[in-house]
């Protein structure tokens, strides 16, 4: 409260918070202008029945004539986000609880610094891992080309880890250690205590950590591009070869121009929404938190 | 409070920066690589070439324009794609200088003998897989069914019993528009696709590396990009060299040409002299292409 009062006093710091805060605002919506203009001639001239068509075949001396279906595209994005998340969730989450209500001191600060790493290592870096690594690793066991939708999977579970990690370690660590206390004074196990006290009650926190992760996931490009296999078919099974909307975009935009490129941008697009519903999902659930208490 | 709004200060200077290089990115592509073409010219040129048709030789065209307008800034040189056909029938009907093109010029498009090509570079696809593969020879039966899906392992062309992977380049690649139609028989009103399966790669070195990684894989790539990681297999019993693609039984190879309608001259001649300078040649085309001093 005092502070805001100091800042209310100070028409510098007001001023330039004030530019701060316009040029992020500009910034997105410069973003959104510039994508939706870019997709403007694919989604006129080709229609909504091409573009979200089953057929990915760019005709490039007759862009017109091409099928810019990117469905296999927007499958394959949600099915790796969602393996992602099943790897990088369970994984996290229980690395949280450990850090937070199991481990001692001195074991939870090394863990703690290695997920710090972990967040800081570069995509392209894990994408070289991927493809020097797991991707050999996989061909061996499963006796195919070893990428695909498990690869992908993997690598986003391994970025998604330490979103996932430290966001649901803040909603454990900002419950009132009263749960805990009372949960334990009525003679519950610390087993029972995490299970059917701590973590129901950190729930929406840490459902807001995995909807984060999420979109840490969903747009991911490098590594992605690199274990993929970056084929133009609809993948199901893990070792089948598929793409992303952003791998896709990735892969064909250095030589595309004309509609071919507009395609492009409308995928683009597409990502920007499903993201875009991503954070909507955690307002929602924010709301509801917020009404719960 | 004064250390805060210094703070606040530092934010916002960094973000004015970060914007302005954003801003100034974006303008300053021509600049890179500016080097190469000083050497080659002393005198400069003026006036604006257009130039359009092939979307291989595009590419390059482009690289050499932006070179060579950076050399004679009075000069402006205009590059369009929209295909071979689309170039040589325009700088036919003089809408344009210089018609790019990746095919020969058909005897009906050249009744007059008005248009003159100049060869700038030789393209050679080779036919690769991994080197531990013991497969030498593959028919162009054989490669057409790999590569569009019907043959899958590799036991069925005389190698190991193991799935194929069938490694290609990106749609908007030149490498892949000739493969495509020289060894599938794609057509315009008969298109036929790699499999859908197919890796899609969007360099000639990441396919070399994709299949490099990868025993069970079969790929192709420009000659120019081939090592001791991959290995080139014969096409219909033939080696792809520069000899068996210039005396044409090697089938996987095509000329890129620059069309003119008569002698070039002016900025159009420097143009061209200017894609055929050795500090081009080398430094550009011979990154994806054979340049055309060693193919002739």
């Amino acid at each position: 409260m005092r502070e805001r009062k100091a800042k209310k006093g100070d028409p510098l710091a007001r001023a330039v918070m004030l530019v701060c805060s316009s040029v992020c605002i500009l910034g997105i919506a410069l973003i959104f202008i510039f994508i939706i203009k870019e997709s403007l001639p694919a989604f006129r001239e080709l229609g909504p029945s091409n573009l979200f068509g089953a057929q990915w075949s760019p005709d490039v001396s007759e862009p017109a004539a091409g099928k810019y279906g990117m469905l296999a595209f927007i499958n394959g994005t949600l099915l790796t986000t969602l393996g992602g998340l099943l790897l990088g969730a369970p994984l996290g989450i229980s690395t949280a609880i450990f850090l937070d209500q199991v481990a001692p001191r001195r074991a939870a600060r090394v863990i703690h610094r290695g997920v710090e790493m972990l967040a800081g290592i570069p995509s392209v870096v894990i994408g070289w891992f991927g493809l020097t690594m797991l991707v050999p690793f996989l061909a061996r066991i499963s006796g195919t080309g070893g990428d695909g939708l498990l690869a992908a999977s993997i690598v986003l579970g391994i970025m998604t880890l330490p979103t996932i990690t430290f966001l649901s370690l803040e909603a454990l660590r900002s419950l009132p250690p009263e749960y805990k206390e009372a949960s334990l004074a009525m003679g519950a196990t610390r087993w029972q205590t995490i299970r059917r006290i701590l973590v129901p009650a950190a729930r929406r926190g840490i459902l807001v950590a995995v909807i984060l992760g999420m979109g840490r996931a969903i747009g991911e490009t490098m590594a992605v591009q690199m274990v993929i296999g970056n084929a133009r078919q609809a993948a199901w099974g893990p070792f089948q070869r598929t793409s992303t909307l952003p791998s896709r975009i990735i892969t064909d935009m250095g030589e595309s121009s004309g509609l071919f490129r507009s395609a492009l941008f409308a995928q683009g697009l597409v990502l920007l929404v499903l993201a875009m519903l991503l954070i909507l999902a955690i307002r929602l659930v924010n709301r509801e938190r917020g009404r719960g208490r | 409070m004064t250390s805060k709004t210094k703070g606040f200060l530092g934010i916002a200077a960094l973000l004015v920066v970060l914007l302005a290089s954003l801003a100034s990115a974006g303008c300053g592509n021509k600049k890179e690589g500016s080097g190469g073409g000083e050497a080659a010219q002393t005198q400069k040129y003026s006036g604006t070439v257009k130039c359009s048709g092939s979307t291989t030789v595009l590419p390059l065209a482009q690289e050499a324009a932006d070179r060579f307008m950076e050399a004679n800034p009075d000069a402006n040189i205009e590059v369009q794609g929209g295909g071979s056909s689309v170039g040589i029938t325009q700088v036919k009907d003089g809408v344009v200088d210089i018609g790019m093109s990746s095919r020969d010029i058909k005897q009906e498009e050249n009744a007059d003998g008005a248009l003159m090509p100049q060869k700038i570079a030789l393209d050679i696809i080779s036919v690769v897989v991994h080197p531990s593969n013991k497969v030498e020879n593959l028919t162009a039966e054989q490669v057409k069914d790999i590569f569009t899906g019907k043959i899958t392992n590799w036991k069925d062309v005389g190698g190991e019993d193991a799935e194929i992977i069938v490694v290609v380049r990106d749609k908007a690649s030149g490498t892949r528009e000739m493969f495509d139609e020289k060894a599938l028989g794609h057509k315009k009103d008969n298109p036929v696709e790699p499999v859908s399966s197919a890796i899609e790669c969007n360099s000639n070195g990441v396919l070399r590396e994709t299949v490099a990684s990868k025993p069970k894989a079969i790929g192709y790539v420009s000659k120019g990009y081939v090592n001791n990681s991959i290995k080139e297999v014969k096409y219909n019993g033939v080696a792809p060299t520069v000899q068996t693609a210039k005396d044409k039984t090697y089938p996987l190879a095509r000329y890129l040409y620059l069309i003119t309608k008569g002698q070039p001259s002016g900025a159009a001649k420097g143009f061209i002299d200017f894609v055929l300078s050795d500090a081009f040649q080398n430094d550009v085309v011979a990154k994806e292409y054979i340049p055309i001093k060693q193919a002739q």
